[in-house]
C-alpha cells in the first residue's frame, strides 16, 4: 500500500461526514439508550463501507488504508456518535494485532475490541493461560472477538472468540458515556487463546504494544475533536436564535466568550504525529495529543450544555450526551493524569540513566528506531503496522 | 484521614455565627447532626438504585424517602415557628443542604426545591403563618407529607425571570388575569422541580404581560385546581430523584387571597427569594464536591485496586486541591447566608412585632376578624412598610451579590471536583466510579439553575465591584388594579423601579435603614 494521497484522504473524509450526519447523529439518542438493534444497523453500514477494517488489507477485506484515514474517518463518525466511532477504534486496533492466519479465521462484518490490561494488577499469564479481570473495558459488550492487550512489564496480545470456554463478560449498566460501545466487565480463567493458530504468550515485543496503545490513544484524541465539533455546531446554532435580554444570547459576551473559546478549541489541531509518509504514529505525541484533546472536550462539551442552560440539561437536547461522552474519552485507555505519567516516563528514565553513566539513547529499544526517526505504528504496505507484524510468529 | 468538616464544630470553623446573637449554634448543630443522620441511613444507600430508577422513568418518585425526611425535620426547616416549623433561614437550609448533598444531591433537591417553593410566602409575613405553611406542618406531623415547588421559569425565558432588568425586555407568554374575585392563570411553566409531585405551588406571571416587571406577581396555586396540568416529566443528565416538569396552566382560577404579598410584588420577592435560595445551592455545590472528595479517599485508603495510590505525589496535591477548594467554597456560602440571615433579612424576621405575633396563640390567631385583618391590604403594606424598616435595598442588594458569588464559585468548585475525583479513580475502579459519575453528572446543574453561573457573576460586578443597588424591595405604595380588572399605569411604582434601575448605593452600606 502506498500512502493515501490528500484528494483521496479527503473523499474518505467525506463519506465519514455524510454517514455521521445523515445515518448516525440522527441515532445518537437510541445509540446512547443502547438500542441493540439501531447499533446493529449502524455497524451494518459501517462494515458496508469498510471502516470496521480500515487500516487491513483488501485481502483481509479491509480498505488498505494508513492511520491518519483512520483517524480522519473517527473523528468524523464522532460527530455523529462518539460510541460509535469507539467501535470503529477498538475492532480496527485489535484487528492490526492479528496474524494473516488469525484473520483468515475472523468472518466478516465481526466487530473487535481492543482490551488493554495491566499485568499483575489486572491479569496474569501462568502456564500459558490467561486469568484475571477486566472492569469497563470498552465495545467488549456485544463484540464477536476481544483482544486483551497485556502492557508492561510482560507485554502480550490475547485473541479471543466471544464465548471462548472460561471467558464471561458481565455488561456494566453503570457505563455513563461511550454507551453505543458497550462496555463490559472480562472474567478470565484458564483463556487460552482461541482463534486458531495462535501463539502468543511472550512473542510480541514491547514497542509494538505501546504503538499500539498509541493508536488507542490517537484514536481517542480524534473522537474527542468530533465530539468538542459536534458541541461547538450546536452550541453556536442554539445561541444564535435563543433570545434572552431582548437579544440573541450570542450578543451577550458571558456567551459569545464561551464559543469564542471552543472555537479556539478546535483550532488548535494536535497534531497526532505521522511520519512524513503518513505512515506512523509517535506514542508521546499520541499521549500528548489525546491529553490535549479529551480535555478541550470536556471543556467544550461543558461549556455548550451551559450555553444552552437548563435545556441543555435535558436528555432530549442531545446535548448533555456529548459531556459524558468526552468525558470517556478522558478516561480512556487512561486517565489523563496517567497518560501525563507516561509521558514523562522515558524522560525520568533518561534521566536516571544519565545519572547512573549511561546515555539515554541506550535504552532505546532497537525495534522503536533510532533516535530521530519515526518510532512507533509503522503501516505496512499491506497497511498492517510492520512493528506488529514483525512480533507475531513466523507464518 | 478525616475531612475538616468532621473535626470541627461549626462555631470553630465560622465564628462569626456565634457572635450573631439571632442564632442558636447549637441548635444549628443539632441540625447538622440530624441531617447528615438522615443523609447516611436513607439517603446513600438509595441514592443510585433511585438514578438508575428515576433515569429509565422520569416520573417515578419516592415518597418513603420524603416520610423519612419529614420525619428527620427537613420539610419544616424554613417554616417559621408560630406555624409550626423550624424558623431557619439560608443558614440552617444550606448546613442541611451540604449534608444531604455529600450523599445525593437529586434527594436533596427534593427538600431544596419544597424550601424553595416555602420561601415567597416567608415575604408574605404573618398572613401566612396559619394558611398552607401550617397545613404542610400538620401534613409532615401526620406522616403523608405534602410538598411545595416554586415556578418561575418558562419556555422563552430562563435568565430573562431571575433579573429585573432583564425581566422588562423578557418574552414572557404566562398572564394572569384579572377576573372578579382573583385571577385566571394561563401559560407555561418550564423545569420546575417538585412541580409533577407539588401539592401547592408559588408561581410568578405577569399580570399585564406588556410590562412584565412592573406587574409579575406571586401567587400560591393549588395544584388540584381545573386548568392546572403536568405537561411532562423531564428526563434530566443527573439530579434525577427530584423531577423536572413543564406545567400548564389553562384559565386556572387562583383567589384573590392566594396572592402572596402584593400585586406587582413578584420582582421584589424574586430577588429576595434568590438572595436566600443561592446560598444553599452553593452548599449543594459544596455537598457535591465533598461527597465525590469522601468517596475517592475512602477508595484510596480502603479499596485494593487502590494499593499504592495514596504515594503518589500527584494524587496527595489532587486530594489536597479538592480540600483546598471545598473549604473556599463552605466559606463563601455561609458568609453569604450569615450576611442574609444577620443583616440583609433577619431583622424583619426577628422584629418585636412579628415576634409578639408568634406569641399569640394559633387558635386566636385563626379567628375570623384576626385572620381578616392579617390577610388585608393594610396588613400586606405594613409588612412591606415593616421590610423597608428592618433592612435596605443596598443590603439585600450586597447580599444578592454574595449569595451569587458563594453559588457561582460553588458550582465551579463541583464541576472541578468531581471531575478530578472521576479522574483519580478511573474507569476500573468498580462500584465508586458510578457514584462518582453520578455526582458529576449532577454537579453541572449546579452552574446552571438558580440563575447560570455568568448570571450570578454580573450579579456579582453590580452589586460588590460597582455597589450598584438594585430595587429589590417591594414599593411602598401598592399597584392597584382598574375597574376594568387590568393592572392601572402606575406612575409611582414604575418611576420608584426606573429611578432605582442604574444609581448608585444611595443608602448607608450596614444593612439598617432608618
Amino acid at each position: 500500500m502506498t500512502a493515501t494521497t490528500a484528494a483521496e484522504r479527503a473523499e474518505i473524509r467525506t463519506m465519514a461526514r455524510e454517514l455521521a450526519h445523515r445515518e448516525l447523529a440522527p441515532r445518537a439518542a437510541a445509540l446512547d439508550a443502547g438500542g441493540p438493534d439501531v447499533f446493529a444497523e449502524c455497524w451494518r453500514l459501517l462494515v458496508e463501507l469498510g471502516l470496521d477494517r480500515v487500516l487491513l488489507d483488501e485481502q483481509h477485506g479491509g480498505a488498505g488504508l494508513g492511520v491518519p484515514d483512520l483517524l480522519a474517518s473517527i473523528e468524523e463518525l464522532a460527530v455523529g456518535d462518539g460510541g460509535i466511532a469507539m467501535c470503529v477504534l477498538l475492532s480496527n486496533a485489535a484487528l492490526v494485532t492479528l496474524t494473516d492466519e488469525q484473520l483468515a479465521d475472523v468472518p466478516a462484518a465481526t466487530r473487535w475490541a481492543l482490551v488493554p490490561a495491566a499485568p499483575g494488577r489486572e491479569v496474569r499469564i501462568s502456564d500459558g493461560q490467561l486469568d484475571g479481570r477486566v472492569a469497563c473495558a470498552l465495545g467488549a459488550h456485544g463484540a464477536d472477538g476481544l483482544v486483551i492487550f497485556l502492557d508492561r512489564p510482560q507485554s502480550a496480545p490475547w485473541a479471543i472468540m466471544a464465548g471462548a470456554p472460561g471467558l464471561k463478560l458481565e455488561r456494566d449498566t453503570a457505563q455513563m458515556g461511550l454507551r453505543a460501545a458497550g462496555a463490559a466487565s472480562i472474567e478470565m480463567a484458564g483463556i487460552k487463546s482461541a482463534v486458531a493458530t495462535v501463539a502468543v504468550n511472550g512473542s510480541v515485543t514491547t514497542a509494538s504494544v505501546v504503538s499500539a496503545l498509541a493508536l488507542l490513544r490517537a484514536g481517542t484524541a480524534a473522537i474527542a475533536r468530533g465530539i468538542a465539533r459536534r458541541a461547538y455546531e450546536m452550541a453556536l446554532k442554539y445561541a444564535q436564535v435563543r433570545r434572552q435580554g431582548g437579544v440573541a444570547i450570542i450578543e451577550h459576551d458571558a456567551v459569545s466568550d464561551m464559543l469564542a473559546a471552543m472555537a479556539v478549541r478546535l483550532a488548535f489541531r494536535p497534531e497526532i504525529a505521522v511520519d512524513p509518509a503518513g505512515l506512523a504514529v509517535e506514542e508521546a505525541q499520541a499521549l500528548a495529543a489525546k491529553i490535549a484533546a479529551t480535555d478541550a472536550a470536556v471543556a467544550s462539551t461543558t461549556d455548550a450544555v451551559q450555553v444552552f442552560g437548563g435545556t441543555g440539561y435535558m436528555v432530549e437536547t442531545g446535548i448533555e450526551k456529548l459531556m459524558r461522552d468526552a468525558k470517556y474519552c478522558q478516561l480512556f485507555p487512561e486517565p489523563n493524569w496517567v497518560a501525563q505519567n507516561e509521558l514523562m516516563r522515558p524522560e525520568r528514565a533518561g534521566r536516571a540513566a544519565v545519572r547512573a553513566g549511561f546515555p539515554a539513547r541506550s535504552r532505546v529499544p532497537e525495534d522503536r528506531g533510532a533516535p530521530g526517526s519515526s518510532p512507533g505504528l509503522a503501516i505496512s504496505e499491506t497497511g498492517v503496522p510492520a512493528a506488529l507484524r514483525r512480533s507475531w510468529p513466523a507464518r | 484521614m478525616t475531612s475538616i468538616t468532621q473535626e470541627r464544630s461549626l462555631s470553630e470553623q465560622f465564628p462569626r455565627l456565634a457572635r450573631n446573637g439571632g442564632l442558636d449554634v447549637r441548635e444549628l448543630e443539632r441540625l447538622r447532626a440530624r441531617a447528615r443522620r438522615f443523609a447516611e441511613e436513607h439517603v446513600r444507600p438509595r441514592a443510585l438504585e433511585i438514578d438508575r430508577r428515576t433515569g429509565e422513568d422520569p416520573g417515578w418518585f419516592d415518597w418513603d424517602l420524603v416520610r423519612a425526611g419529614g420525619e428527620h425535620g427537613m420539610l419544616g426547616l424554613l417554616i417559621p415557628r408560630p406555624a409550626g416549623g423550624g424558623g431557619g433561614l439560608a443558614t440552617q437550609a444550606a448546613v442541611a443542604m451540604e449534608e444531604l448533598c455529600a450523599a445525593c444531591p437529586g434527594i436533596a433537591l427534593i427538600f431544596g426545591a419544597h424550601a424553595l417553593g416555602i420561601s415567597p410566602l416567608l415575604l408574605g409575613g404573618p398572613s401566612q403563618w396559619d394558611g398552607v405553611l401550617a397545613e404542610l406542618v400538620a401534613s409532615e406531623r401526620t406522616g403523608e407529607p405534602l410538598l411545595m415547588a416554586c415556578a418561575i421559569t418558562e419556555p422563552e425565558a430562563g435568565t430573562d425571570v431571575e433579573d429585573p432588568d432583564l425581566l422588562r425586555r423578557a418574552r414572557i407568554t404566562s398572564h394572569a388575569r384579572r377576573v372578579p374575585g382573583g385571577f385566571r392563570l394561563s401559560g407555561t411553566k418550564r423545569f420546575i422541580s417538585n412541580g409533577s409531585v407539588a401539592r401547592w405551588i408559588t408561581l410568578l406571571m405577569p399580570t399585564d404581560p406588556r410590562r412584565p416587571a412592573e406587574t409579575w406577581t406571586c401567587f400560591l396555586l393549588d395544584t388540584r385546581s381545573e386548568g392546572f396540568a403536568v405537561a411532562r416529566v423531564e428526563h434530566k443528565m443527573g439530579q434525577r430523584a427530584c423531577p423536572a416538569a413543564e406545567l400548564t396552566f389553562d384559565e386556572v382560577f387562583v383567589p384573590d387571597e392566594q396572592i402572596v404579598s402584593r400585586e406587582g410584588d413578584g420582582a421584589a420577592a424574586t430577588t429576595i427569594v434568590l438572595a436566600c435560595s443561592r446560598p444553599p445551592v452553593a452548599a449543594i455545590a459544596t455537598g457535591i464536591a465533598r461527597g465525590a472528595y469522601e468517596r475517592v479517599l475512602g477508595w484510596l485508603q480502603e479499596d485494593r485496586a487502590a494499593k499504592g495510590l495514596l504515594e503518589r505525589q500527584h494524587v496527595q496535591l489532587a486530594l489536597a486541591g479538592m480540600e483546598e477548594e471545598i473549604h473556599l467554597a463552605r466559606q463563601l456560602y455561609m458568609d453569604a447566608a450569615t450576611e442574609l440571615d444577620h443583616r440583609a433579612l433577619g431583622g424583619v424576621m426577628s422584629h418585636p412585632g412579628v415576634r409578639a405575633l408568634g406569641h399569640v396563640p394559633a387558635s386566636v390567631r385563626r379567628r375570623a376578624p384576626v385572620r381578616g385583618w392579617l390577610a388585608s391590604d393594610r396588613a400586606c403594606d405594613a409588612t412591606v412598610a415593616l421590610l423597608h424598616r428592618s433592612t435596605s435595598e443596598r443590603a439585600v442588594t450586597r447580599s444578592l451579590a454574595l449569595s451569587s458569588m458563594a453559588k457561582a464559585r460553588g458550582g465551579d468548585v463541583a464541576m472541578r471536583v468531581t471531575g478530578a475525583a472521576l479522574e483519580l479513580v478511573g474507569l476500573r475502579a468498580g462500584p465508586v466510579r458510578a457514584e462518582l459519575e453520578k455526582l458529576w453528572r449532577d454537579a453541572k446543574l449546579t452552574q446552571i439553575y438558580e440563575g447560570t453561573n455568568q448570571l450570578n457573576r454580573l450579579e456579582v460586578y453590580r452589586g460588590l465591584c460597582r455597589s450598584e443597588t438594585m430595587s429589590c424591595l417591594p414599593p411602598l405604595r401598592r399597584i392597584h388594579p382598574d375597574a376594568d380588572g387590568r393592572a392601572r399605569t402606575n406612575a409611582e411604582p414604575r418611576a420608584y423601579l426606573d429611578a432605582n434601575a442604574s444609581q448608585p448605593a444611595s443608602v448607608d452600606g450596614d444593612g439598617g435603614r432608618s
